[in-house]
């Protein structure tokens, strides 16, 4: 597959060094093209775009989207993309509301994450993202706690249940998997999700020259697997490795998860078996199964 | 009372430096503040710390405008004029730089310390982590504070195995640092870019937040273009089926240099 050469971002951003955020903006919008209208609600300021674009609160995300598009709609415009280019706040947690306002309404609009799972913006506060045993600045390591004890919100099954016609995630480790999944988004009317893993250096504490590994050692742990959801029951898994590799790979070069016992690890390694042997079943019977 | 404004880049550790100083004035028996610059403290982004000692109790609470000593964590700061700003005449500027201070390019009625705390943190820490190095030249070129305060502090604020190599390294900055000569530019030099690159949106020039510089050899390039396909800032340009590294736009992440797969970028520090 060709990726254009194009670039619609206007570098140099004020993105961290090494930051998966601001190439998952360059690569989306790559894909989506400079025909649409970007919004965006607080988030890490990853690449900015030359495309006409407003910003919004947390909680009015989708409200945005919607107005946006039905305003489109109504000067005959419906040839531009609307896309929301949120974090991890904006659609797991504070955002939600909205979003699945608009996912129920089924809007012809994009929703692309950039899921870096936590605030960082903020200074790296845990989030409904953040998985367990993780380490940020509001679940920190001490004698009583050690990191969060909650696990992470699984945020596409939540939408997926909305029925919305297309559903993926994706991540900046698989460039070419990621474009292919907006080129066919780009086809699709009615609500789309893209759920982008993009790590960030500071806050998962790793040296920025390693993101792309991070971010591919997530999808070949089966820790952040590759799927796409078509009108909430088609299930088609992406990347299938003959066998995993053990999740010590992708929890050991993050500080974040230093901490980490033997019995969490296993813990881990036992919750993202079970998860891919759900997925490979769903995607041999073509149909997500919860 | 002096003032002291610690100039940095988001990761170098200009707020902990700020902290351990007044910490271990402290425990000398002075009166001291530490002040934060809250902004977008980005991982690379320029950034500002302000510290305070006194003999008697500190009761200002803004942010120190004229100080005594200026200290720049970081070597390519270290060049611009800007850091001068606002300096005290007869003031102090201790920068991490690996020239001789008569060879500095900042002018004024203020004297000059240098330190190549790059290298010795790089020796030390082995990270580009500048705060600690330079408190050893902090500590030798003002008087104070003594260097057992600044290794109580240290041991305080990190405890084992990471204090110790922290105390190493300002013990060689402190054998390092060159003695403070007078400044012998008086014209200053006009700027290009401005220090106080933070914030949002788009930046004209992100070159002062690299500590390693990628340099392609095009010889062994294959042109498989993984290199410009990761980089986040699009600091890479494909043409005519090579790359070209716009280093304006290279805040010197590494990216391509891990993912170019016949390994043929170099990451060098660029000194001066």
């Amino acid at each position: 597959m060709q990726i254009p050469l194009e670039e619609l971002t206007i570098t140099p951003g004020s993105a961290c060094q090494g930051c998966g955020a601001a190439l998952a903006a360059r690569l989306a919008f790559k894909a989506i093209g400079p025909n649409a209208i970007r919004h965006r609600v607080p988030c890490c300021p990853d690449s900015t775009t030359a495309h006409p674009s407003a910003s919004s609160v947390f909680e009015s995300g989708g409200a945005m989207l919607t107005g946006t598009w039905r305003g489109l709609k109504a000067i005959g415009r419906t040839d531009v993309q609307v896309v929301g280019f949120f974090g991890d706040g904006g659609t797991y947690d504070i955002g939600l509301q909205s979003l699945s306002a608009a996912a129920e309404r089924n809007e012809n609009i994009w929703v692309i994450t950039k899921d870096n799972e936590a605030y960082m913006n903020t200074g790296n506060q845990r989030s409904g993202a953040t998985p367990i045993f993780a380490r940020t600045s509001t679940t920190p390591v001490g004698s009583v706690t050690k990191g969060k004890q909650m696990r992470k919100k699984q945020i596409a099954k939540i939408f997926a249940a909305h029925g919305i016609p297309y559903l993926a995630t994706a991540s900046v480790g698989y460039p070419e998997d990621l474009i292919a999944k907006i080129n066919y988004g780009k086809t699709v009317k009615g609500f789309k999700m893209l759920i982008i893993q993009s790590p960030c250096p500071v806050g998962w504490r790793y040296d920025g020259s390693k993101t792309i590994e991070m971010a591919r050692l997530g999808v070949q742990t089966g820790i952040w697997p590759l799927y796409e959801i078509i009108d909430g029951e088609k299930l088609k898994l992406n990347y299938k490795p003959r066998e995993l590799k053990p999740v010590t790979e992708y929890l050991k070069p993050q500080a974040r998860f230093r901490h980490l016992t033997d019995d969490n690890i296993s813990l881990i390694q036992e919750e993202t078996a079970k998860e891919w042997e759900t997925l490979l079943k769903s995607d041999e019977l073509g149909r997500v199964l919860l | 009372m002096i003032g002291i404004r610690i100039h940095g880049r988001g990761g170098q550790g200009a707020v902990t430096a700020s902290r351990l100083l007044a910490d271990a004035s402290y425990r000398d028996g002075k009166f001291s503040q530490a002040i934060p610059m809250y902004g977008t403290e980005r991982r690379g982004a320029p950034l500002v710390a302000y510290v305070r000692i006194d003999d008697v109790r500190v009761r200002e609470r803004e942010l120190v405008h004229e100080p005594d000593v200026v200290i720049v964590l970081d070597p390519l700061l270290s060049k611009k004029q800007s850091v001068a700003s606002g300096l005290k005449k007869g003031g102090l500027l201790i920068l991490n730089s690996s020239l001789p201070p008569e060879k500095v390019e900042i002018a004024g009625d203020i004297k000059i310390a240098t330190v190549d705390a790059t290298k010795i943190a790089l020796e030390t820490l082995k990270l580009p982590i500048t705060n600690t190095a330079i408190l050893g030249a902090f500590s030798k070129s003002v008087g104070y504070p003594t260097m057992e305060s600044i290794e109580k502090s240290i041991r305080n604020q990190f405890p084992g195995r990471v204090g110790e190599m922290n105390i190493a390294a300002i013990h060689q900055s402190y054998e390092e640092v060159t003695p403070a000569v007078q400044a012998t530019h008086t014209e200053p030099v006009v700027e290009e870019s401005d220090i106080a690159v933070g914030g949002y949106g788009v930046l004209k020039d992100v070159s002062s937040w690299r500590v390693f510089t990628p340099i392609i050899d095009l010889d062994k390039c294959t042109g498989c273009r993984a290199c410009w396909l990761f980089c986040p800032e699009t600091a890479i340009q494909w043409k005519d089926n090579r790359p070209e590294i716009e280093y304006h736009k290279c805040k010197g992440c590494g990216i391509c240099v891990e993912e170019c797969p016949v390994k043929c970028i170099a990451f060098e520090r660029v000194v001066a």
